[in-house]
């Protein structure tokens, strides 16, 4: 049991750095600092499996993300120098791969559902999944952007002085 | 506007009292001045955050010992000088912002030349000479930005709990998508024509994997099929802008950045309305 949980987090971590190197290319982010990218994202993606799994702790998909994104915002900002690139280059590549995407989604296509609705009680359906999905959507993104950016303030000595 | 800085003549935009003694002075303190406003130009252009420009552009205009004030407007940025000698007089430089895109590659490297320039390491006619190289260097190889890309998407459909045919499917229709990005690319297209365009196409693919029933994960395909399009990296600069108090640059990142979002939402609805997919 304990075995599968972490292999579920490494492959968890795994598959973030991927998606994280992969998006810091679109970027143009230097290559030195694809692996930096890759390890701020999968340390990031893993805490947020291991607060969210329900065997372990069980936290709110909001919570989790914005804790998460606080760690990326530290482990980040304290990598950065090792590359010698701005904080910000690590930072945003692996953030991405935390985006509900599905939330996301579920709001466009409950948007879809609204529009296309037959009778009061359709339309309710769709109006409640449609505010359920945008909010949890929107505070994610608005936790995980905010607490991001937190470290790089605190840590100004560090992450403005990593190009040096 | 075309790109190219504004400045007043010699006799208002030189704070330096004209005297002959001081000519030669005078036109290197203009020649700074615009070259800080085009350095300025390119750091906002590519992706640089207002904390980032702030700090680069007055620890390297301090170096030329030049004491520069900044805003950053949505399109342009403004320089205002104070001279060494004290003038009252401040000229002003505006110079609209460099479209490259987000490019840390430039970023890091403007970056670096403020740093050298502030320790001494490089004399002002070379900064200038390194800028050039800087904002010279050519972008990541088209080809590996779109596998690495596509590898990308398909990797966060696996995140988002896809089965083996969903994974494929995304990375086949992220292929499709962003191959189409860098040829609208190419042709200079308009960026909310190129996420729309995108986002239906990646999003169609995906919405026919859905629809003939592939896989048993086709509704986490054709959520993931858009996401390389997210425009993460202007949403999280307008909050460090917010942060650090530059309310209008932080708006003007967040508009930009929720109208792309828009269009891509626009083509991923086009693409499941046309085939008439109620997936929730």
């Amino acid at each position: 049991m304990i075995a599968l949980t972490i292999l579920k987090i490494l492959e968890d971590g795994f598959l973030a750095a991927i998606a994280a190197i992969g998006f810091s290319s679109i970027s143009n982010t230097p290559r030195r600092a694809y692996l930096c990218c890759g390890i701020t994202a999968a340390v990031g993606h893993a805490l947020r499996y291991i607060l969210m799994s329900p065997d372990i702790l069980g936290m709110n998909i909001i919570w989790a993300s914005t804790i998460a994104a606080f760690v990326i915002g530290i482990v980040g900002v304290l990598l950065a120098p090792t590359v010698k690139c701005p904080a910000e280059v690590c930072l945003a590549p692996a953030l991405l791969p935390m985006i509900p995407g599905m939330y996301a989604y579920r709001t466009v296509a409950a948007l879809i559902g609204c529009l296309s609705a037959h009778g009061e009680a359709d339309f309710d359906h769709y109006i409640y999944l449609l505010n359920y999905n945008g909010l949890t959507c929107l505070f994610i993104i608005i936790g995980m952007v905010v607490a991001v950016n937190i470290p790089v303030f605190m840590l100004k000595h560090i992450a403005f002085r990593a190009t040096r | 506007m075309t790109d190219q800085a504004y400045i007043c003549d010699d006799s208002v935009s030189c704070p330096i009292t004209a005297t002959d003694s001081v000519t030669d002075s005078c036109r290197d303190f203009r020649e700074k001045l615009e070259f800080l406003s085009e350095y300025t130009a390119w750091l906002w252009g590519c992706g640089a955050t207002c904390i980032r420009i702030d700090k680069n552009l007055t620890r390297m205009s301090r170096a030329f010992g030049i004491e520069v004030d900044v805003t950053v407007m949505p399109r342009h940025v403004e320089l205002y000088a104070h001279s060494p000698q004290g003038n009252a007089e401040m000229p002003v430089v505006i110079r609209q912002a460099s479209r490259c895109g987000i490019n840390f590659t430039i970023n890091t490297l403007l970056s670096r030349l403020s740093w050298e320039v502030a320790d001494g390491k490089l004399d002002y006619d070379q900064a200038v000479r390194r800028f050039h190289e800087i904002i010279s260097t050519p972008r990541t190889a088209p080809n590996e930005v779109w596998l690495l890309a596509s590898m990308a998407n398909a990797a966060f459909c696996r995140l988002f709990g896809g089965d083996l045919i969903a994974i494929a499917v995304v990375f086949v229709s992220t292929l499709a998508g962003f191959k189409l990005k860098q040829i609208m690319a190419a042709h200079k297209r308009d960026a909310r024509v190129i996420f729309l365009c995108c986002a239906f196409v990646s999003s169609m693919l995906c919405a026919g994997a859905h629809f003939f029933h592939w896989g048993t994960t086709p509704e986490i395909a054709l959520g993931t099929s858009v996401l390389y399009l997210i425009p993460g990296v202007p949403y999280i600069n307008a909050v460090s802008d917010l942060i650090a108090s530059r309310y209008l640059c932080a708006f003007s990142r967040f508009v930009d950045a929720l109208v792309l979002t828009a269009c891509l939402s626009v083509g991923l609805c086009a693409g499941m309305y046309l085939l008439g997919l109620r997936v929730i």
